[in-house]
């Protein structure tokens, strides 16, 4: 088997350009879930054929899509390093201007930032004009942007910056790599993501694309997954040692807040997200 | 003569063959077709509508946003050239003037950082530049500055980079030129009692501008399209334009938009590469 490492956004731009040709260079793509909802737009997914994963039958119902299987979840929240910080709430603490200079923004992840931001401001999953306004204040507290995850994770290794917006998972495992961390789940409601996987129209081997799919849904290697990476599960048959469940899962409360992307919506303004974000929040 | 001028005319046309093809197959289609595009309309929803419009370009050339990016990309491109040139002359001077076993082992020295890639390059200025580096470390040891000083992520970084990359390419370019400079003529010189900076003003360097230009040509459009070390070393809040061109590819779909400002800095870097060599060549020949 071939892994074709990249970011999701080469990856998609590697579906766009393949998507008038009848063979493409890849079997499954792995996405995240706005990405595969506008990819699944421009109708370049095969619908998921259950007959040939049988272990599509677990799927957790709320995450259950036609064009794609979802591989694993996390949801953004407030990770802060806890010899610095205390009792941070919500998204509205990385505006506090006892943290000037100390909140580091990852610009990979700048449309669920904005939504976070939106949601705070009186907008919504479905509105983030109120988050142009919030983000210019946010300038005032000189936020430090990272361009990758990791080079995030080294800035708040060393005590350079002490807050930040991330995917749970992703402070699970910089924890688990020796990290000084902990988290809130902020109280207006986490924004989950489901990285999802799919099988494009044009793959070369749909059969062993599904069974690819099959595999992933595995009970065993969905809970291998939450140990190693923090992402949690997507099947109703994988349990998790209680210990892991309690540092990358959700509580049912927590579940019940979920603001769920509006894809549709998201997937119309990204470019002018990122366009606010470029042009005048990074300025 | 005649005779066999042609007959050697055509061996020389199927010898040029195989290059022209592979240009033509592998550089001029795909900008042709990035062209087409350029006059496309973007929707976020369809991605591409084909259309005929100028729009892409127009709004490119009128937001202040790209023109500051474009901006920043020129002042970079120059510094980079400028520096470069004044490290990379005495350099390539004492290159061009070593002779024997030293040469050989210099000039593969030389060529060496060509040997590693970009991004591993601006992985190892991250960790000497970085707030918890190598640098800082010492700065903080000694007792001078307590807190770290930002070297990460600032334009100084970037050209720090940029420069240390295209180096290579302008010594080397020197040298060859440089080479062909009988040292006769600047003995000739000293021997008439030229003083060894007058010898450089006005023998060895009017006779290594051909290197200069082909040098700074070379090295200018290099950094124009920098791409790796802007991103890993300037941080998300500088902008040159290669990166820009990959955002509105990669991140917005925008492919209509991307070809346009690719089209553009293709434009700009040709005109200004153009321009500086007419500057320089007015130099050689004063009117």
């Amino acid at each position: 088997m071939l892994q074709d490492l990249g970011s999701q956004d080469a990856r998609k731009t590697k579906l766009i350009a393949e998507r008038v040709s009848r063979h493409g260079s890849m079997d499954v793509v792995h996405l995240g879930d706005a990405d595969m909802y506008q990819m699944a737009q421009l109708g370049v997914f095969e619908e998921v054929d259950l007959k040939a994963v049988p272990n599509a039958a677990t799927i957790i119902p709320k995450l259950r899509k036609p064009y794609s299987i979802p591989h694993i979840f996390s949801a953004q929240i407030i990770l802060y390093n806890p010899d610095k910080v205390s009792g941070v709430t919500g998204f509205a603490d990385l505006w506090d201007p006892k943290y000037k200079g100390r909140v580091a923004i990852p610009d990979l992840n700048y449309a669920v930032v904005t939504f976070g931001a939106a949601l705070i401001a009186g907008g919504s999953m479905s509105n983030w004009e109120p988050a142009k306004q919030k983000l210019l204040d946010l300038k005032k507290n000189d936020p430090k942007i990272y361009p990758s995850h990791e080079q995030l994770a080294a800035a708040l290794k060393t005590g350079e910056v002490w807050i930040a917006p991330m995917w749970l998972a992703r402070g699970y495992m910089w924890q688990k790599a020796g990290i000084n961390l902990a988290h809130v789940v902020p109280k207006e409601g986490a924004i989950p993501i489901v990285f999802e996987a799919a099988v494009p129209k044009n793959a070369p081997d749909k059969a062993n694309a599904w069974a690819y799919l099959n595999a992933m849904l595995d009970a065993k290697a969905q809970q291998g997954f939450a140990d190693r990476m923090g992402y949690v599960p997507t099947v109703s048959d994988a349990t998790l040692p209680a210990a892991v469940g309690a540092q990358i899962g959700f509580s049912p409360a927590d579940q019940a807040k979920f603001n769920t992307p509006d894809f549709a919506y998201q997937a119309k303004q990204l470019p002018a997200i990122l366009d606010f974000w470029n042009k005048e929040f990074k300025a | 003569m005649n005779e066999s001028g042609r007959a050697a005319g055509r061996p020389v046309a199927a010898l040029v063959l195989p290059a022209v093809v592979l240009v033509l197959l592998m550089m001029v289609a795909p900008m042709v077709l990035l062209f087409r595009y350029s006059l496309n309309i973007f929707s976020p929803t369809e991605l591409m509508i084909q259309a005929l419009t100028a729009r892409n370009y127009l709004s490119a050339v009128t937001d202040p946003y790209y023109l500051a990016v474009m901006a920043t990309t020129i002042r970079m491109a120059v510094l980079c050239t400028l520096i470069a040139l004044a490290a990379g002359f005495p350099a390539a001077y004492t290159l061009a003037r070593m002779r024997g076993r030293w040469k050989a082992w210099l000039t593969l020295a030389t060529v060496f950082p060509l040997m590693v890639g970009n991004v591993v390059r601006a992985a190892g200025w991250m960790t000497l530049l970085g707030n918890a580096g190598l640098l800082n470390a010492a700065l903080k040891a000694s007792g001078l500055f307590p807190d770290p000083v930002q070297l990460m992520y600032t334009p100084m970084a970037v050209a720090l980079g940029i420069v240390t990359v295209v180096l290579p390419y302008m010594i080397l370019t020197l040298a060859s030129v440089i080479e062909g400079i009988p040292r006769g003529l600047e003995e000739a010189a000293l021997n008439l009692g030229a003083r060894p900076l007058t010898v450089f003003r006005r023998v060895v360097l009017p006779l290594a501008l051909p290197g200069v230009v082909a040098g700074s040509a070379l090295v200018f459009i290099l950094c124009m399209n920098a791409y790796a070390t802007p991103i890993l070393l300037g941080g998300p809040q500088f902008t040159m334009m290669a990166p820009a061109v990959y955002d509105q590819f990669v991140k917005t779909t925008n492919w209509p938009f991307g070809a346009a400002l690719a089209f553009i800095l293709l434009a700009v870097t040709l005109a200004l590469t153009l321009a500086g060599r007419a500057l320089l060549q007015r130099r050689r020949h004063p009117a």
